[in-house]
């Protein structure tokens, strides 16, 4: 990148902030073409200084608005994935009642199949119906992430404030311009052209929004995968009822047919 | 005899699906319905054996079929077979003839109401609303059949599935002006997404889609509006969403309409605006331009 040569001598050299070289090169130069090679690469160079100024900017939008889309899709994907928790409680708590009922049915059989299975029943007493488990009603995905978070961005406010680079210095990128004159880092490191100086502020601007918007897509990202985790072991869980579910259901089947 | 008479007409199906193995077994079927006792069953079967045949062949008559199946089945009193196949009439009709298709649902969707199962009942509106959408073009209806989704969603306590409805049914009232409903919901689904770990990114979003509602009714709702939900959620005021109103009331104010589009464009350049946010956004300008004009 051309940061350190944007603080170029050729920039702050320049008393007025115009782009333009000055005419003073007629009373020196002994050059007939009005300009000498001195500023004509004067020129280019500045020239060159602004355009790669510009793509950098360019760049730093294209960059925030795919940091803002991902932070679109993130989002989408975590209502999704707290639609789909819903929905594997749910489906909890159906594989329970499933059981209910084929317990339920499997003391009838018992009973149908014969004197000795009614005898039986009778002093096994009623299956007790177990009360559903006290649950909150409302999803919520785990706290514990939430004031892990909450902690974190704490941390982050002073971290931002100690770290030397993340501290706007008066010096900032723009090393080479402690050693330039006084004025220069009084304006906190900007070159003093006045188009440049824009750029850069805006720049800056930019890399401010996009570091908030990354922190903000890595809290996403964390929360999404703990939220992926819980509802990886309630899959388990659920997983292993189902398979006990359908080995109940097919005894229950056989039982029925042999009664015939 | 009218046990036979439906064996029978399946048979017609089957020898109409071109299948000679169905037309095999409907010839068996047929002789044995004589001796079985089982003979609506058998009858279901054959029907939704050659519903099925006509899917594979695409020809979607296979609706015809499964209602027929469905139908025998209430006969029957078994209700959730009733129920499936009516599902399955309407989704072979979603191909050939919507309003069929609706009517087969609706009546799946009676079935399952009346045996309490309200969330597949909601799923199904869900469905209805979708055709409405996209086939017969009847936004009030699909609206009503969102709402009616998420009250069944509600009560079942799935608020996720409830929000995902009640915030189409916002969009679409938005876009058909009616205001209120649409701010009550978005204000409400924000709300519920602000205490949530997940969904708090999102809640932003309603916010701001609430705010835009308030400002085409009015600016100095739209004003207050945003005030009070910066006190309820602080992270709001920071997102570029809050900045962007902010801006679009002092343009309304000053009455710039070059301000107002200014900052419109410069939202564009980083995140793209979708069709409904255009929508809205132009509204609110033809309401400064018109002020505007009157002023002159």
């Amino acid at each position: 990148m051309a940061y350190p040569k944007s603080h170029n001598p050729f920039a702050d050299d320049d008393d007025e902030e115009d782009f333009k070289p000055k005419s003073r090169g007629f009373d020196d130069d002994p050059n007939d073409s009005g300009m000498s090679d001195a500023e004509r690469r004067q020129r280019y160079l500045q020239q060159e200084v602004m355009r790669t100024a510009q793509s950098a900017v360019d760049s730093s939008y294209r960059s925030l608005s795919l940091i803002h889309e991902s932070e679109k899709m993130g989002v989408e994907t975590a209502e999704e994935l707290m639609r789909q928790g819903e929905v594997l409680k749910r489906t909890d708590k159906m594989l329970d009642n499933m059981d209910q009922d084929l317990k339920t049915s499997q003391k009838h059989i018992t009973s149908i199949k014969s004197v000795w299975g009614g005898l039986v029943n009778y002093f096994k007493g009623k299956p007790e119906t177990k009360p559903p488990p006290e649950q909150p009603n409302s999803y919520e995905a785990s706290d514990r992430l939430q004031s892990a978070l909450s902690n974190s961005r704490g941390h982050e406010d002073r971290y931002q404030a100690s770290h030397p680079n993340l501290r706007k210095l008066d010096t900032g990128g723009f090393g080479a311009s402690a050693s330039l004159d006084d004025s220069s880092s009084s304006q906190n490191g900007y070159p003093k052209n006045k188009h440049l100086k824009e750029a850069h502020q805006t720049l800056d601007n930019n890399l401010d929004d996009m570091c908030s918007g990354l922190s903000r897509l890595k809290s996403l990202g964390l929360g999404l995968q703990s939220e992926i985790d819980s509802q990886d072991d309630s899959i388990d869980a659920l997983l292993n009822k189902a398979d006990k579910m359908d080995l109940k259901i097919h005894n229950t089947n056989q039982q029925i047919k042999n009664l015939k | 005899m009218f046990e036979f008479k439906n064996i029978f007409n399946a048979f017609v199906i089957g020898v109409k699906a071109q299948r000679s193995l169905l037309y095999e077994s409907c010839l068996t079927k047929c002789v044995l319905s004589y001796r079985s006792s089982s003979k609506l069953e058998e009858a279901c079967d054959i029907y939704v054996r050659a519903a099925n045949m006509f899917k594979m062949a695409k020809n979607w008559s296979a609706g015809n079929a499964f209602s027929q199946a469905a139908l025998l089945h209430l006969q029957m009193q078994s209700k959730h077979d009733a129920a499936t196949n009516f599902i399955d009439a309407g989704n072979a009709f979603k191909k050939a003839d919507p309003h069929e298709a609706i009517n087969c649902l609706n009546r799946a969707i009676e079935i399952y109401t009346d045996m309490g199962r309200f969330t597949i009942a909601a799923k199904h509106h869900i469905s209805i609303a979708e055709i409405y959408e996209t086939e017969l073009v009847d936004i009030d209806k699909a609206i009503a059949h969102y709402e009616q989704a998420a009250d069944y969603y509600k009560g079942e306590e799935s608020t996720s599935s409830a929000n995902k409805c009640l915030l189409k049914v916002a969009t679409y009232a938005a876009q058909l002006e009616q205001y209120p409903k649409a701010i009550e919901i978005y204000e409400q689904v924000g709300t519920h997404a602000m205490d949530s770990t997940l969904l708090k990114y999102s809640a932003k979003d309603h916010f701001f889609k609430a705010a835009l509602c308030h400002f085409c009714v009015d600016m100095l709702n739209a004003k207050l509006a945003v005030q009070k939900y910066e006190e309820m959620f602080p992270a709001f005021s920071d997102s570029r969403e809050c900045k962007l109103v902010k801006k679009l009331l002092d343009a309304c104010e000053e009455q710039n309409v070059d301000a107002y589009t200014d900052s419109v464009k410069e939202f564009d350049t980083i995140s793209r605006l979708d069709q409904w946010l255009t929508t809205m956004l132009l509204r609110i300008k033809k309401t400064i331009q018109d002020e505007e004009s009157d002023l002159r």
